[in-house]
């Protein structure tokens, strides 16, 4: 334990540098002060939560307990998934979720058994921080994914009813589709993949060095969990879109206008008596 | 009874509170030649979207070959007839990868005969250099054709061609005209505003002589 103490009054000093975006949001007009505020609130008093709780779940070190926490982020991570992307919850919701739990945990599963040879696969120590890192850069890559998926098919939907008229089955007309949002989900991942090092030493790595490790073992560490990331994240998106079309497309081959949430884009979908 | 290929029954179209069609019937035995002209939104493209299953039909009944059209059916239409959209946003990318991506649909495998596509693409008018062309940049007499040549090479004898030469020029339209109605077996089914369609053997039809309703 190396890392020296951040005292409050530190911290203080910390938050005083916010002074400067402020003062630029306001000479030039931004108006982003109180989103800044907001923010930064808001991730102060998530982050206290956090620690109050982390600090149990460490201790206390239960197995369910731990599950039940990554359970927990994933139902968030999800969530902010559609909610994203402006789709109607109801019948994504459970599909996204057991999309993620697969993808994740299994990839989760494997890390600490293969890579890390944990005796307890369910070390609160790993299995929260890791699996934290895991699922919110496959969240990233799902939002961006199926974003694109459904803003495509809307967007495109002639080229798609065309390729139907053709005589495709779902699948092959939606290939296409497919195939873009997962070049879309994918692509900052891997140019993280490749530029870690370079521009940037990630967090993990950051935090490790800070707390003692030997840099070797920080960037072994660090080699390992952006290959589980990238492995997470093309399996989730893949789930996700695989499992979400069967309750977002008729029997017909159409996706259903409903799922979408208008935010006053087309006025196609107007009352329904 | 003939040999059927499809019928419309009293059918009628709403979106919304819209109605775009009101009983409308046709009966379209195989090898018949059908012209169908009306006004700009009458419901002529709907008619053709309800048969391919994209539009739903909200009174009547439609009938394939016999058969009350179901989801089930559409899918089946959609392996059976070939359409041309008037729509001529088809898609992206070289013509030829498009073409390959049209033969790789499993109903459609095997299909791709160069020399027949050097055919129609002779009939066409169409240069062998457009293959290598991006989709998008064609001009919109190019992309009908090519649309009319997709719907060639599928092999199929059912065809709704909606508005396919409306940007030809007028010996072009005769040309693609003659090729159609040569085929004394083929069941045409045309939306046009072109006179070149209108010849002996096929018949006219008035659609929404009336004005649609609204409520
Ligand atoms: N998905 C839809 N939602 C709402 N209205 C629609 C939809 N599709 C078609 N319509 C309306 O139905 C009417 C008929 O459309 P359709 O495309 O069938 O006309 P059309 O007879 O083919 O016209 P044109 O000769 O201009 O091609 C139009 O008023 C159109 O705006
Ligand atoms: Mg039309």
């Amino acid at each position: 334990m190396t890392s020296p103490d951040i005292s409050i009054p530190s911290l203080m000093l910390c938050f005083f540098l916010l002074v400067i975006p402020l003062a630029i949001s306001y000479r030039i007009k931004l108006h982003i002060s109180w989103t800044t505020i907001d923010a930064v609130a808001r991730m102060t008093v998530q982050l206290v939560l956090v620690g109050v709780f982390l600090t149990y779940v460490f201790d206390l070190n239960n197995g369910a307990l731990n599950m039940a926490w990554v359970l927990g982020m994933v139902i968030i991570a999800s969530y902010s998934t559609i909610r994203n992307i402006e789709l109607k919850m109801e019948k994504l919701l459970l599909p996204v979720i057991l999309s993620f739990i697969a993808a994740n945990l299994s990839v989760l599963m494997y890390f600490n058994k293969f890579v890390l040879d944990l005796g307890n696969l369910l070390e609160a120590r790993y299995l929260i921080p890791i699996g934290g890192m895991i699922l919110g850069n496959s969240l990233k890559g799902n939002i961006v994914g199926m974003g694109v998926f459904y803003e495509d098919i809307r967007r495109n939907e002639n080229r798609y009813i065309y390729n139907l008229s053709l005589g495709a089955s779902m699948y092959e007309a939606l290939m296409p589709y497919i195939r873009k949002c997962l070049r879309s989900a994918l692509r900052p991942t891997l140019a993280n993949i490749a530029t870690t090092g370079i521009v940037f030493l990630p967090g993990m790595m950051t935090g490790q060095i800070l707390e003692g490790a030997s840099p070797m073992l920080a960037i072994k560490y660090q080699i390992s969990i952006m290959i589980a990331i990238y492995v997470s994240t093309t399996m989730s998106t893949v789930f996700s879109i695989l499992s979400t079309i069967h309750t977002t497309f008729d029997e017909y081959g159409l996706v259903k206008k409903e799922i979408y949430r208008e935010k006053g884009k087309k006025k196609e979908n107007k009352k329904r008596i | 009874m003939q040999d059927e290929i499809i019928r419309y029954e009293n059918v009628g179209v709403s979106f919304g509170s819209k109605k775009v069609l009101s009983n409308f019937s046709l009966n379209i035995p195989k090898g018949k030649k059908i012209l169908m002209k009306g006004k700009s939104g009458v419901g002529k493209s709907t008619l053709f979207k309800t048969l391919l299953g994209f539009e739903k039909i909200s009174e009547g009944s439609l009938y394939y070959r016999g058969k009350l059209l179901n989801p089930q059916l559409s899918w089946q239409v959609r392996k059976e007839v070939a359409y041309v959209s008037q729509n001529t946003d088809l898609g992206e990318g070289p013509v030829k990868a498009l073409l390959e991506e049209v033969h790789a649909y499993r109903p459609n495998r095997k299909k791709m005969d160069p020399e027949k596509l050097h055919m129609f693409m002779g009939e066409l008018e169409l240069e062998e250099d457009i293959l290598e062309k991006n989709f998008e940049n064609l001009s919109g007499g190019e992309k009908q054709r090519i649309g009319i040549l997709i719907a060639l090479l599928l092999g199929r004898d059912v065809f709704l061609l909606d508005e396919a030469t409306s940007s030809l020029d007028s010996g072009l339209k005769k040309k693609v005209a003659d090729n159609f109605l040569k085929h004394g077996d083929w069941t045409l089914v045309i939306i046009s505003h072109d006179r070149e369609w209108e010849r002996e053997e096929v018949e006219i039809i008035e659609i929404g002589k009336t004005d649609p309703i609204e409520e």
